[in-house]
């Protein structure tokens, strides 16, 4: 079934010091929401157009209650319990994070001085806040997670970056990174079964799984994928042996090999002889585990109209990664003197050697064990720049899977430094984060690169970015939903419960029996429609982006505003096009924060009775994580004392921040 | 409580939005859109073109396909496998039985068979294919239909000048043009431009209001960030809302077209996207480009190309037709492309894996010769064997027939040099001028 949270974001505001905390903002508008109470059958009557004679101002107050929420129940239910218990980070280890930021603060200062640099003003409290947000929790803060902070006088950084790092929005942040890189979709060919894969990735977010030891468990998982789900990666690109070696370089060891699958590489050293060498480690890897299907697949031919998903289904668990070693040959028409067309090709590695401690292991383990080692500095070398450019906009090497002798670092010393750090750290990945976040040059006002300038970048700040199409849809649905994570992603567990069977063993009625519960659960079409009538508004599913399924199709929000369809690594994009205005301006998305119940309605509601300055601070607050300017408010004023209604000046200043420039480029 | 509030006054939606475009921006709505906010140098580049105003529709087949089961079949070589040949209209010119009714319309396409292109990558040969140049790291090069709208201007000063239906992310889209010529996406042909409707109780006037306010708020950051991720931004929303105040929407609905009509494009995505695209480009659309995934045959390729095949015999043999039926043939240029073949030999898995050797195109349509054949692949289709054409002699061919300056040099912000079609040489012998 769909794991189903319901409820569940008690956020502990970790910033705050002694009294002031655990005042989330559910709880605060909860009681925002019964403080007014009365009030709101009074606000009712004087704000809604169309009233009828005997709800007009003066007259008596309405006794109804107001009319019910379209949002689905279960975005607005109070949460419960945790949403997930993320690894906790060490507080002891802040001294060092420190040091480490002011060594990288260090190496960029001496860059700007040799190359007459002046770097970008440093960022206030306010957009601090907005841009760690987005770039760690992949949202903007709500209202109360914004007014805890800016609470003058202790806005302390260090806290907010630890308590977004020990959050769910991390893991979902993050597992969105990782999704585009690794193309993670539900059904990558007709006979997998993708979901628990998916969950292993997030959960290996969710633990810190220490980067070396993931990528290691990824190269040489063997068996089912509910018994293994890491086997994933393998399967990803199941029955292309080739391309699984060009990906699986290109993502970990950031050098593109590719073009030497068919000829040597034309501008750098790769033949397609090192290409067939290396190829050689996992020419022997299987993806049918040896058990075979054909005797249920032939009784369910015979017996049911409709065989193909059954059938689907029962290859899915005969479908598992096993290894032996095999040897490869170079293809019929090698072309180059060195060798034969034909012969059998020797594994050798691309640089380096397999560690001494692995030289006897099966070969699909040396090559695994060579791509993770600490002495394979290009491995450390394409995390520590993947991960800057995740937090300062751009790689110091670009495109980060290119690493070659014509494209060098924009800083080679600062990404010499930053390979020495994440090694350092055995490959925390968030403690590298915690540091990059750290560094004065990450809290500076972001800058306008453009690549087509010519010019190199020195990062005197951030590059400026759009929003991602995640962090766009979960800073929206930030403004709308009390609980964003009312469904999750299916776990590795309840998808192996679901769809397991011993296809050896099983007999067919037990096996269509368990196949029949798997597909009121996880079949096309079904579990849409679970979700749907959990948490949908207007065919949109308003939870975290993370737990969509995917990939989503083209017209999809997500999709319009650059999601990858993850079939090409990192294949997301922040162009802009007609149709995302379109979608801003009239989308569903856009509907649903303006409906009565969502977040930001209840926000502006609670702080009616205080004036109307006081709503527009919380609409700026609530949207741009900021109070507004002397002139915005004056603005804003106009527009309220001159719409046809106070409640109508409020929508459209809602409306009209969502539509600035400011709104989806993160500062 | 409500957001909104309904003015109950009625003034026309597009006068307001007209006047409103003018307001909210700071550009006058006439003045900008159009022929008139051409370029200097474009303007110096429609001079030097032929007066034809021709509309391009792109075929774009992702995934490459298989040259040997479609226009290029081997007839009695093991190669074939499955695959059978027919005859076609014209003499000597077979094709695979999976395109019968383009092979019954022979005599109006150009079918070039010896293609070649530099890589076996999908998406670099289809970026090559879209810009006529290899991707690079500093620069987006510019795709066909926005070198299009650069060199010619838009037909239409309502509807956007390229339209892409049924596309990817990794479309180039204008590349390093201007944002105005920036492709307009369609996800689903059924559903056309979605989310054109405004809310009933959003007035006119107050849909105006929010955008200025919306405009008013933004100068701040905008001044302070200025560049070309914000200009691309501000000028989807000039166009959106131009697009919202104009009545090119219609243009966008398919549902309109008789029953008789559908059946002849075939009732799938690819041949509802060909009726799209002529729907777009008889309102004043100058490009579509329509793309025809799952070519991507590795496995069991006789199991699924005839399937394929067909959506694609259907859709583009529809288009055709409707075309010439309707007299735009003469001005449409109707491209059918693809990043690349597949190998003639069958693989373990019965599929066939790529092979940029050697693949086939087709043009049909304003400019091109029909029932013509250029080049030939050798007798297993592996390697060309005689006129072989780069995909920057295809793309310059376009550009001719398209009345596009492909001698001339355009600078890139970079100041590097790039030519429509990339410097190649158009094939005079299936041109018909």
């Amino acid at each position: 079934m769909i794991a189903f949270v319901v409820g569940s974001v008690v956020v502990r505001a970790r910033w705050l010091t002694g009294r002031q905390r655990v005042r989330d903002v559910i709880s605060s508008s909860r009681v925002a929401r019964s403080l007014v109470a009365c009030l709101v059958a009074i606000v009712l009557a004087i704000l809604v157009p169309a009233v009828t004679a005997a709800q007009r101002p003066g007259s008596k107050p309405p006794q109804k209650k107001p009319p019910k929420s379209k949002l689905p129940a279960a975005v607005l239910a109070l949460p419960t319990k945790p949403v997930m218990k993320v690894a906790s980070l060490d507080r002891g280890t802040r001294p060092q994070v420190s040091k480490a930021a002011q060594a990288i603060d260090q190496i960029l200062a001496a860059h700007w001085k040799a190359k007459d640099v002046t770097p970008s003003p440093l960022l206030s409290d306010q957009q601090f806040l907005r841009r760690v947000f987005l770039d760690l929790a992949g949202r903007i803060p709500s209202l109360r997670e914004a007014q805890l902070f800016l609470q003058p006088p202790k806005r302390d950084r260090e806290a907010l970056v630890d308590y977004l790092l020990e959050s769910p929005d991390y893991v979902s942040h993050f597992y969105n990174y990782w999704a585009d890189i690794l193309r993670l979709v539900d059904r990558p060919q007709r006979q997998l079964i993708f979901e628990p894969y998916l969950y292993y990735v997030k959960d290996s977010i969710r633990t810190n799984k220490p980067y070396d030891t993931w990528v290691h468990e990824m190269l040489s998982a063997d068996g089912l994928l509910w018994e293994n789900p890491a086997v994933g990666f393998q399967l990803r690109d199941s029955g292309m042996p080739l391309p699984y070696v060009d990906n699986t370089v290109r993502v970990f060891l950031g050098t593109q090999i590719g073009c030497a699958q068919c000829h040597d590489h034309p501008f750098d050293d790769w033949t397609q002889h090192q290409f067939y060498e290396l190829a050689a480690f996992t020419s022997g890897t299987k993806n049918r585990g040896g058990v075979s299907t054909r005797e249920l697949a032939q009784e369910a031919r015979k017996e049911l109209k409709q065989p193909t998903r059954f059938i689907q289904f029962l290859n899915a668990n005969a479908t598992s990664v096993s290894y032996k070693d095999t040897p490869l040959r170079l293809p019929h028409d090698y072309q180059y003197d060195d060798d034969k067309p034909k012969a059998v090709v020797t594994p050798h590695v691309l640089w380096g050697s397999v560690p001494t401690a692995q030289q006897n292991a099966n070969r699909r383990e040396q090559f695994a064990s060579w791509v993770v080692s600490h002495d394979n500095r290009q491995f450390a070398r394409t995390i520590a720049n993947r991960l800057w450019k995740k937090i300062m906009g751009r790689g110091l090497v670009e495109p980060v899977d290119d690493f070659q002798a014509g494209n060098p670092a924009a800083i080679s010393e600062l990404l010499e430094h930053l390979t020495d750090e994440i090694l350092r750290l055995n490959f925390d990945m968030r403690e590298f984060i915690r540091i990059l976040v750290s560094t004065d040059a990450y809290q500076r006002r972001a800058v306008v690169y453009d690549p087509a300038s010519g010019v190199p970048f020195r990062f005197p700040a951030p590059a400026l970015r759009r929003m991602t199409a995640e962090q766009l849809w979960d800073s929206i649905v930030t403004l709308v939903a009390y609980n964003a994570w009312a469904v999750q992603r299916p776990t590795t567990d309840e998808v192996a419960k679901a769809a397991s069977v011993d296809v050896e063993k099983v007999s067919f009625e037990s096996a269509l029996k368990q196949y029949e519960q798997f597909d009121e659960a996880f079949g096309p079409g079904k579990q849409m429609r679970h979700l749907q009538k959990t948490v949908g508004y207007k065919g949109q599913l308003l939870v975290r982006a993370s737990e969509l399924p995917s990939p989503l199709p083209l017209g999809h929000f997500l999709r319009q505003f650059g999601q990858s369809d993850r079939e090409s690594i990192e294949g997301s994009r922040t162009v802009a096009t007609v149709p995302q205005i379109l979608t801003m301006f009239n989308g569903p998305i856009t509907h649903s924060m303006l409906e009565r119940g969502s977040v930001i309605y209840d926000n502006v509601l609670a702080s009616i009775p205080r004036g109307p300055d006081q709503v527009i601070t919380v609409v700026f607050m609530s949207l741009l994580s900021r109070p507004p300017t002397l002139s915005e408010r004056k603005l804003a004023r106009e527009e309220i004392s001159t719409a046809q209604t106070p409640a109508a000046g409020y929508g459209n200043l809602i409306w009209a921040l969502l539509n600035t420039r400011e709104f989806i480029f993160i500062q | 409580m409500t957001f909104h509030h309904d003015s109950g006054q009625r003034v026309s939606r597009r006068d307001v939005l007209q006047r409103l475009a003018g307001l909210a921006f700071g550009v006058s709505v006439h003045g900008h859109f159009g022929l008139a906010g051409l370029s200097a140098q474009a303007a110096q580049a429609q001079a030097v073109t032929p007066s034809r105003d021709v509309s391009v529709i792109l075929l774009q087949m992702r995934g490459a396909m298989s040259h040997l089961d479609t226009f290029d079949p081997k007839p009695g070589r093991a190669e074939q496998g499955e695959t059978k040949a027919i005859r076609t209209k014209t003499p000597g010119i077979q094709f695979s039985e999976h395109v019968p009714k383009l092979a019954g319309m022979s005599d109006r396409l150009a079918v070039l068979r010896a293609m070649t292109t530099e890589t076996g990558a999908h998406e670099q040969a289809t970026y090559l294919m879209r810009t006529s140049y290899t991707a690079i790291n500093s620069i987006v090069h510019p795709s066909m239909g926005s070198w299009t709208l650069h060199a010619q201007g838009k037909r239409s000063k309502e509807l956007p000048g390229f339209v892409l239906i049924g596309n990817g992310n990794e479309h180039p889209g204008a590349g390093f043009l201007d944002a105005s010529y920036t492709p307009v996406p369609v996800a689903d042909p059924d559903r056309g431009l979605e989310n054109t409707t405004q809310p009933a109780y959003l007035s006119d006037a107050q849909f105006r209001r929010r955008l200025s306010l919306a405009d008013r708020i933004d100068r701040a950051f905008k001044n302070a960030h200025e560049g070309p991720q914000i200009a691309a931004y501000d000028q989807m929303y000039k166009d959106a809302t131009k697009l919202l105040g104009g009545s090119g929407l219609e243009a966008f609905d398919i549902s309109k077209e008789p029953e008789k009509l559908k059946a002849q494009y075939g009732d799938t995505k690819f041949g509802k996207g060909c009726m799209l695209a002529r729907r777009l480009v008889e309102a004043g659309v100058r490009c579509v480009e329509v793309e025809l995934g799952g070519w991507d045959m590795h496995r069991d390729i006789f199991a699924d190309v005839g399937e394929k095949a067909t959506d694609l015999d259907t859709g583009m043999s529809g288009l055709l037709k409707d075309l010439g039926d309707r007299g735009m043939l003469d001005s449409t240029l109707v491209v059918l492309a693809t990043e690349f073949g597949r190998t003639p030999e069958v693989n373990q898995n019965a599929g066939r894996d790529h092979h940029p050797a050697v693949f086939s195109c087709v043009l049909a349509g304003a400019g091109i010769k029909g029932g013509s054949v250029y080049g030939t692949s050798d007798e297993r289709g592996f390697r060309p064997d005689d006129d072989a054409a780069m995909v920057s002699d295809f793309n310059t061919t376009i550009a001719h027939a398209a009345g596009l300056p492909y001698t001339k040099e355009f600078s890139a912000p970079n100041g590097r040099p790039f030519k429509i079609g990339g410097g190649g040489t158009p094939i005079k012998a299936i041109l018909a001028s």
